[in-house]
């Protein structure tokens, strides 16, 4: 599927037409994820990462953007895989989310970030009932790339600031009994 | 200028103008005779204005309402009326009824059920006004303008009119400015009454020099009133700049030059020349009269000698008037100094600061190492230089809190004779300032706070005296800076808050269970509870078991804590305790292993050397200092922060809420101009940091929470000992 393809930079002439269809996927423990092109802000190398104390594990810090000072969270964690492990093509995707009132941006940690892909409209399948390595209810809609399949993630729910708070919480009052 | 623009600047200019009138109102009763005139004068003056630029506009109902208000003032300030307790209710209520009306033309309806509640206001003030009049047939008259003594001066001088003469000629530009002439001339007719309108043809260009979006109106205009010559200005004042006027009073002889000098060709240059000689002109007036007699120096040779002649005895007063209203220009040019900026902009300027100072800690930092001389020396200059910008910005946003204070004088006024108490406001403090965002959040809680205190607190007279208090109850509110907090407490001295009480009430609405053990300070929490209301009746003010669950709500959202100190029969204090939430604070910055940390400066007490003694093993819960057992907070433990313990650590001793503790770090890395960065949602429950900063070297480090921390220790102690 060659027309599916695209190299990473986007024209922005052509982006308006096409950007219902986009996606930025990204390797996490070696399978394929996307987030859709238009949640995604920017990509980052690995940087420092300041750790806050008290927080769940898949809250991994930190990070100065230019000036403004945004959470970064380990995906791999926060699906409740093994932490990603930093490596040289460790990325930080920045990504703008959706709240109740308000959007939020956070930074993403990724084992390494591939490419941006097109996919048409009919190439999407519903997310399966079960048997999926990440919960289901982060799963926008599967992605078929010839034989293989790219899970598109629901940005909102995966990095849901309030939900990702009452982990934190639920942890506290565990360990407090 | 745009009249659209123009309208909404008299809307805000009102509401400013209405919160002014209202403190001063407040003040009235308390000032001594001197001071209480200068308020009254403001009062006026607000009151006039509101008229005048309401009358620009064709806001009839507020004129007309503000007219009445107006008259009653005009008395007052000529001590026609004295001052009561009755006044000024009325005319407090008056101002409402003006907000409301101006609310009313603001959202662009012409209301009439609001004109008519103002009918019974009208009635009372006509009262005051028939009452007065009664005692000024006895009395003298009195004169009715400003700087007075002109027209008494020429009083052995009349001329057979009795009207103003005005001479307007309006600026070229005038339509253009998108002015009416029509309608100032209209709007003179709520001075009195327009005699007669000559057209001046004078100024007419020939027809092929005439541009027909030009104004070359000019006119003469006979008008019979009682107005102020300053009254009368004030019409003219939004084409006061580019027109020409010229205000004669009544019975002055200066009728009979005007007279004269109007048939001559250089009207407006002699009618200049002629009013400085009465006397009876304002100083830019003067001043520009100045001006043409510079450039025409000449020309009035034979004027001159008039003036010297006629002039001669009133030289005086015309200085003395000259001076009186330089003085009143002079607090008016202070009064108007302010600037309205945007709200955004100042955001946006304060984020772009914050960023600047970072940018330039990161700079030093660079200089340090490469260790060039000149440029460290330049870059300490700019450092400097941006240190004086960054407070600079930061006070833009500062607002004293007095201006809030103040509002509670009202509130206490109106509930206080509505539940018949006596009660004095005392405000402590007004100038403690705070950052914009805060003190606009700051306001309804606070708000509930003294309204709980009128209402529960503060007992009535019969039950105070009885008590053996004195009958008058005072509520105290005050504000101040503690170790980078900012404290607001609204203190009463009424019957205070029962303990026992609030238990059997919580047991019985089944807050807390009937055997729980809790101390004096939990139950006294309780009433922060929602759904907790200890008011045996309800009143329309408070008691509904809403409002201190509100308050604790909306503290919790700007990331303060309410503490509650009461003494039964002595009163209470309720003590709303935030954080400076503001931009930028000095910081001291600690290391522990590889991560960095800033303590606010201001809880900061001292830096010691944690000693390794065989008896004071590096994981000691208490040090010695000086004698007084000092906890220890092992930030490496507490903060879960991982690396190589160094060969020896320090102490830094801090202090909140009056407890001292001693943070144990590993190196101290001196002050730091801290730019906070808010933390964001996510990260609003971990207790123990307060929000974020960038370090110099583009990091990020954390700024703790003290308060928050020595809580937490406190309250995980028990735990340990499980």
């Amino acid at each position: 599927m060659a027309e599916a393809k695209q190299s990473l930079a986007v024209r922005e002439g052509d982006a308006s037409a096409q950007e219902e269809s986009q996606y930025l996927t990204f390797l996490l423990h070696g399978e394929l994820y996307a987030f859709g092109i238009l949640h995604v802000k920017e990509i980052l190398e690995y940087g420092r990462v300041t750790k806050v104390p008290r927080m769940p594990d898949f809250i991994e810090g930190v990070i100065n953007l230019r000036g403004e000072v945004i959470p970064v969270v380990n995906l791999a964690s926060r699906f409740g895989m093994a932490a990603s492990q930093i490596s040289r093509r460790t990325c930080i995707v920045i990504v703008e989310v959706d709240q109740e009132t308000d959007s939020q941006v956070i930074g993403v940690l990724v084992d390494s970030v591939s490419e941006v892909l097109e996919i048409a409209q009919d190439s999407l399948r519903g997310a399966p009932s079960f048997g999926a390595s990440i919960r289901t209810d982060f799963i926008r809609a599967m992605g078929k790339l010839g034989e293989a399949f790219v899970i598109i993630l629901d940005e909102n729910k995966v990095l849901s600031v309030e939900e990702m708070t009452l982990v934190g919480q639920v942890r506290d009052a565990a360990m407090e009994n | 200028m745009n009249m659209d623009a123009a309208l909404q600047t008299f809307f805000s200019e009102s509401r400013e103008l209405l919160e002014q009138m209202e403190s001063l109102l407040l003040q009235l009763e308390t000032l001594d005779e001197a001071s209480r005139q200068e308020s009254l004068h403001g009062i006026f003056r607000a009151a006039h204005t509101i008229k005048g630029s309401a009358g620009m506009f064709g806001l009839d109902d507020v004129v007309n309402f503000t007219h009445a208000v107006e008259s009653v003032l005009d008395r007052l300030r000529n001590r026609q009326l004295s001052v009561s307790d009755a006044l000024v209710s009325l005319l407090l209520q008056c101002r409402d009824h003006i907000a409301q009306l101006v609310d009313s033309a603001e959202a662009g309806n012409h209301d009439s059920t609001i004109v008519k509640a103002g009918q019974p206001l009208l009635a009372a003030l006509q009262s005051y006004l028939v009452a007065g009049a009664a005692a000024e047939t006895q009395a003298p008259a009195l004169p009715v303008s400003e700087p007075p003594p002109f027209e008494r001066l020429d009083s052995d001088d009349v001329a057979s009119s009795e009207c103003w003469h005005i001479s307007i000629r309006f600026g070229h530009n005038c339509f253009r400015d998108g002015m009416d002439p029509l309608s100032f001339i209209t709007y003179l007719k709520h001075l009195g009454d327009v005699i007669s309108i000559i057209p001046l043809a004078e100024f007419l260009p020939t027809v092929s020099e005439f541009d027909s979006e030009s104004c070359y109106l000019a006119f003469g205009i006979q008008l019979a009133s009682s107005a102020s010559k300053q009254e009368i200005e004030d019409v003219f004042e939004f084409v006061r700049e580019d027109s020409i006027l010229h205000i004669i009073p009544p019975r002055s002889r200066l009728q009979e030059f005007v007279d004269l000098i109007e048939a001559m060709p250089q009207v407006d240059q002699l009618l200049g020349q002629m009013l400085v000689t009465s006397g009876a002109l304002t100083e830019n007036e003067l001043q520009r009269a100045l001006q043409l007699q510079q450039q025409r120096s000449s020309s009035h040779q034979p004027l001159g000698e008039i003036i010297s002649s006629t002039n001669a005895g009133i030289q005086p007063v015309l200085q003395a008037a000259l001076d009186k209203q330089g003085k009143v220009r002079d607090t008016l040019v202070k009064e108007q100094k302010s600037l309205r900026v945007d709200a955004e902009k100042l955001d946006k300027l304060i984020n772009l600061v914050g960023e600047l100072v970072t940018a330039g800690a990161g700079t030093s930092l660079l200089a340090d190492n490469l260790g060039d001389s000149a440029l460290n020396e330049s870059v300490s200059v700019l450092n400097s230089l941006l240190e004086a910008v960054r407070d600079a910005a930061l006070e833009l946003r500062m607002i004293p809190i007095g201006a809030t204070f103040s509002r509670f004088q009202r509130v206490v006024r109106d509930i206080a004779h509505e539940l018949d108490k006596e009660i004095e406001l005392v405000i402590n403090g007004a100038e403690t300032e705070l950052d914009k965002s805060v003190i606009e959040k700051i306001g309804d809680p606070l708000t509930h706070l003294v309204r709980n205190a009128i209402d529960h607190g503060i007992e009535s007279p019969a039950v105070r005296a009885a008590a053996g208090k004195a009958e008058k109850g005072t509520i105290i509110l005050n504000a101040y800076h503690d170790s980078g907090n900012i404290v607001i407490e609204v203190s009463d001295d009424g019957k205070g808050l029962d303990p026992e009480l609030i238990r059997a009430k919580a047991i019985e609405k089944q807050l807390v269970d009937e055997n729980a053990v809790l101390s004096r300070e939990e139950i006294l929490n309780l009433i922060l509870e929602p759904g907790f209301s200890t008011a045996e009746k309800v009143s329309n003010l408070s008691g509904r078991g809403v409002g201190m669950d509100v308050v604790k709500r909306n503290i919790a959202e700007l990331r303060g804590r309410v503490e509650i100190i009461s003494q039964v029969g002595q009163g209470s204090t309720m003590r709303i305790i935030l954080p400076l939430t503001l931009a930028i604070i000095d910081g001291f910055v600690i290391g522990v292993a590889d991560e960095q940390f800033v303590v606010p400066l201001d809880a900061v007490l001292e830096c010691l050397e944690l000693k390794q003694q065989p008896d004071n093993p590096f994981d000691a819960p208490y040090f010695n200092l000086r004698g007084q057992v000092l906890p220890l907070i092992y930030l490496r433990h507490c903060l879960g922060v991982e690396g190589r313990y160094p060969a020896r650590q320090n102490v830094v001793v801090v202090q909140s809420g009056g407890v001292s503790a001693g943070l144990v770090v590993d190196c101290l890395l001196g002050e730091f101009q801290t730019v906070i960065k808010p933390l964001g949602k996510l990260f609003s429950k971990v207790g123990c940091i307060s929000g974020s900063t960038i370090l110099g070297n583009g990091s990020v480090a954390l700024i703790l929470d003290i308060h928050g921390l020595i809580n937490t220790m406190t309250e995980s102690e028990p735990q340990l000992l499980q």
